[in-house]
């Protein structure tokens, strides 16, 4: 058959997407010869959960579609959407299994589809794929596993960095295997695995404890005992799973984790030289993955003194740069940065509360604007402030203030030696306007809602997002429920609020004449914070302030107000995906220029975008557009 | 001159068409028009011309995609210049973007048309206005082949009418304006992803989006066969 070569704008399409682009010229070439073009109308069901069986990875070229469970009771959850260059397919693929969701076109869609042998030659040739895939199933673990470090505050041994693809199972099992004969009642085995809290226990012959036939897991008591009310004297071989799926002490923890997707089983017994040694859990292995940042983690609360913390902000650039290239979203990649300025905060704080002594009454450290938000990139200007505890008698009161003057001074220089530059609007603790009691501040908002001048809200609009960063929570708590009162009462200044953020428009020429700064240092550049992020981050802030939403961040208030039925459901996947987009641009831009050595920034030149990113952000600036239309119906101008 | 004795006893049907038209004849022998659109596969073509002049003009580019099974197939793409009888700078090929030196390296049509024909095979061939595009086609392939293609035509055009027509459209536009069926404006209209314009190859899949889009579209609105496809777009081969 003659064939003069795929077409270039498939090609195009996978040179600019993950992980394609790190193809060479000539797979890529081959491999879009395999590609096919369908186009699927709105409505139209792409899989059916645990029946199709999926032939084809799809690539989104333009529109979009839903994933959902549908249960026995016919009840639909969503699960997510995707939009254009995202893939749909891939786990199904990898495991060899059926769909495992619904999947469903919400718009006319076009898909670029990946014959499945293709795709896995991919898969077992090219280092960087299986890394991409798996990166992306088990981020929503990633995520969870920091929360979890940082809550048990767990010690590992060891400060080094290992990493998934290199570390081999057998260095990371359990030192002690925990084992029951198979003639053993089920009670004896389920206190055995409370007394060591091991979520699984292998099965060794009754007469030879060396050979082990069997394993059971909590799984198994729940499902096969509890549930049918099995009788617990009933040996355990009853119940146990034969044989044991096994790996090699020397597979690396990244096969091993591809062995449980594969299998489903999320337990393994590691075997050297023929005989297990232990087990192995996807938890564990999740766990790893977290060590790198871990370890800077770590590093923070390890310092005994607030010059050693100095240092060490330097080192988030770095990390970021490894869960970029693996995949991380920057929804993650964001809270990542939070978590360990928090951390930094924290540590920074106690140990200036060491040296000062104990404050006179108890305060609260708010962190405001993209802070409060948990939305920080880099950059990251200090915006803060402190709310104490009302004094007790005006003796306290003169304490107090003296006391957090200092107290202020002190962390925000440090703060600065860390790498926080100092913010130009002076909203910092050390202005004495923004160091008060409790009963100050909330008169501050009674002020700004009450009595709203539409100047002075303007500039107080970052105060809306405050949220403790240390310190006693419970009063941050109780000027969000002031704040909330006062809302129910008088809602004029989110009227404000929703004009200002109407003020500005949507940049959606940018593309054909490009909505540019005409003059100065950042001519022909396009600023996406202010343009560009700016505006979900308003809209979000001003409906959550509305229907009391107490999350701060973005897309925590637009998943809300989205469960919530405020906020239309195909709008919200829309604005997450264009938010999470655009966030994702910046953060590439800035980490290019901190490696660059510069200062990093907002400015990005139509020039460094591709095609795929133009359109991405073009219609990521629409949906401003249609944000507007919103506030608009919900705010009607007289 | 020995071509041009050829191609005057062509004309007159002196001498046997060329094997290929034969060949291509002969697939459509007892062409079925009853069975599932599925089952048919599609070659989805555009021609670019020195100009529009029927007597005079001649196909200097053909791009063609085949869709089987109601997918486009990357691995199934045609593309070719053709050199002119008369290579000069017109205004067509300054709008083709291709300069006459890449015409003057090109293959002529004794060579394209052939390799073209095996390429369609037993596909019906879609076109937008394909009407224009068989024009040249067979003209060309009568001169230097003897003989005309039997693959019957299905035209974009045609098909976009009969669906605006049929009012599948959840909004009103204006439907009997003449401008608004350019491919341009359809692919505009109804939101397809847009290509380089004025590129055989481009073009050809530019055509193939809107011809799977109106197809799929149609099968929401029971047309399922060949013979009803027909009925909307059908044109005389």
């Amino acid at each position: 058959m003659t064939a003069d070569g795929p077409p270039d704008v498939v090609v195009d399409f996978f040179a600019n997407i993950m992980p394609f682009t790190e193809l060479d010229h000539a797979t890529l070439h081959r491999m879009a010869r395999h590609v096919k073009v369908d186009f699927f109308p709105k409505g139209t069901r792409l899989f059916h959960a645990g029946k199709t069986k999926i032939s084809h990875l799809l690539f989104i070229q333009q529109g979009g579609v839903k994933s959902f469970i549908v249960d026995d009771e016919g009840e639909v959850t969503l699960k997510d959407y995707r939009g254009e260059g995202d893939y749909i397919g891939a786990l199904g693929i990898i495991r060899g299994t059926k769909a495992s969701l619904d999947v469903e076109t919400v718009e006319d869609t076009f898909c670029f589809l990946l014959p499945q042998a293709v795709f896995l030659d991919l898969i077992n040739t090219q280092p960087g794929f299986s890394q991409y895939y798996l990166k992306s199933f088990s981020e929503k673990f990633v995520g969870t596993a920091y929360a979890e470090l940082r809550r048990h505050k767990m010690t590992r041994r060891g400060d080094e960095n290992l990493y998934l693809f290199s570390i081999q199972v057998g260095d990371i099992v359990k030192k002690t295997l925990r084992k029951t004969s198979a003639e053993s009642t089920i009670q004896q085995a389920a206190q055995e695995m409370a007394q060591h809290r091991v979520g699984s226990l292998l099965i060794h012959r009754p007469d030879l404890p060396d050979e082990i036939i069997g394993i059971i897991t909590d799984r198994d008591l729940s499902t096969k005992v509890l549930a049918p009310g099995l009788d617990y004297n009933e040996p355990v071989r009853h119940i146990m799973s034969s044989p044991v799926a096994t790996v090699l002490s020397q597979s690396t923890c990244f096969d091993v984790l591809l062995k449980m997707m594969s299998s489903s089983i999320h337990h393994l017994a590691v075997e050297r030289r023929g005989k297990i040694i232990g087990v192995i859990t996807s938890h564990d292995i999740t766990l790893i993955q977290g060590i790198s940042p871990y370890s800077l983690f770590k590093e923070i609360g390890k310092q005994q003194k607030i010059s050693g913390l100095y240092p060490l902000s330097q080192k988030i650039p770095a990390m970021i740069r490894n869960l970029i290239k693996e995949g991380a979203k920057p929804g993650n990649i964001s809270r990542m940065i939070s978590i360990l300025n928090d951390h930094i905060l924290e540590h920074l704080l106690t140990l200036l509360e060491e040296e000062m002594g104990p404050p006179p009454v108890p305060y609260c450290w708010l962190l405001m604007g993209s802070e409060g938000r948990r939305e920080q990139t880099f950059k990251t200007d200090q915006d803060n402030a402190i709310l104490y505890a009302d004094p007790k008698n005006e003796q306290q009161g003169k304490d107090a203030q003296e006391y957090f003057a200092c107290f202020a001074r002190q962390a925000i220089d440090h703060l600065v030696q860390c790498g926080y530059p100092l913010c130009p609007g002076e909203i910092m603790a050390v202005n004495p306007k923004w160091c008060q009691p409790l009963s100050v501040w909330k008169g501050y908002f009674a002020r700004w809602v009450g009595t709203p001048d539409p100047q002075e809200i303007l500039h107080a609009t970052i105060f809306f997002d405050f949220r403790a960063g240390f310190g006693k929570s419970v009063l941050a708590d109780q000027l969000r429920q002031h704040l909330s009162k006062l809302t129910e009462r008088q809602e004029l200044y989110l009227l404000h609020l929703a004009n200002q953020c109407l003020a500005g428009r949507a940049p959606l020429s940018f593309f054909k004449n490009f909505i540019v700064e005409k003059n100065g240092e950042h001519k022909n550049k396009l600023d996406i914070k202010h343009q560009g992020i700016t505006p979900f981050v308003n809209f979000a802030r001003i409906l959550a302030l509305k229907n009391n939403v107490r999350e701060t961040n973005t897309l925590a208030r637009l998943h809300v107000l989205s469960r919530e039925n405020i906020l239309d459901e195909t709008l919200w996947a829309k604005a997450v995906n264009a938010y999470e987009m655009q966030m994702q641009l910046r953060i590439i831009h800035q980490l290019h220029q901190i490696e660059a050595g510069q200062q990093p920034d907002n400015h990005i030149t139509p020039d460094e975008l591709s095609e795929l990113d133009k359109r991405m952000l073009r219609n990521a600036f629409e949906v401003i557009d249609r944000l507007h239309g919103v506030l608009k119906t919900m705010f009607p101008t007289p | 001159m020995p071509s041009f004795l050829n191609s005057l006893r062509r004309i007159l049907s002196l001498t046997p068409p060329h094997p290929v038209l034969l060949k291509n004849k002969e697939q459509f022998l007892d062409f079925q028009q009853g069975a599932p659109l599925n089952d048919y596969t599609f070659v989805v073509c555009d021609t670019e011309l020195t100009g529009l002049n029927k007597r005079k003009d001649e196909i200097i580019s053909i791009g063609a995609v085949r869709i089987v099974n109601l997918q486009i197939d990357c691995n199934q793409t045609f593309h070719r210049y053709i050199r002119p009888t008369n290579i000069h700078p017109n205004q067509a090929t300054l709008i083709h973007r291709i300069t006459p030196e890449e015409l003057k390296k090109a293959d002529r049509a004794e060579q394209v048309l052939p390799e073209f024909i095996t390429f369609c095979d037993n596909s019906l061939l879609v076109g937008h206005f394909v009407g224009l595009d068989m024009y040249f086609l067979n003209k060309t392939c009568r001169q230097i082949l003897g003989g005309s293609l039997s693959n019957p035509g299905i035209d974009t055009m045609r098909l976009a009418q009969r669906y605006k027509d049929s009012g599948h459209q959840d909004h009103y536009g204006h439907h009997d304006h003449a401008a608004s069926y350019t491919l341009d404006n359809l692919t505009k209209e109804f939101g397809l992803p847009v290509f380089k314009p004025h590129d055989a190859l481009e073009d050809a899949l530019q055509t193939a989006y809107l011809f799977l889009y109106l197809l799929k579209k149609f099968k929401t609105g029971g047309i399922h066969s060949l013979k009803d496809l027909y009925r909307a777009g059908r044109i005389r081969g």
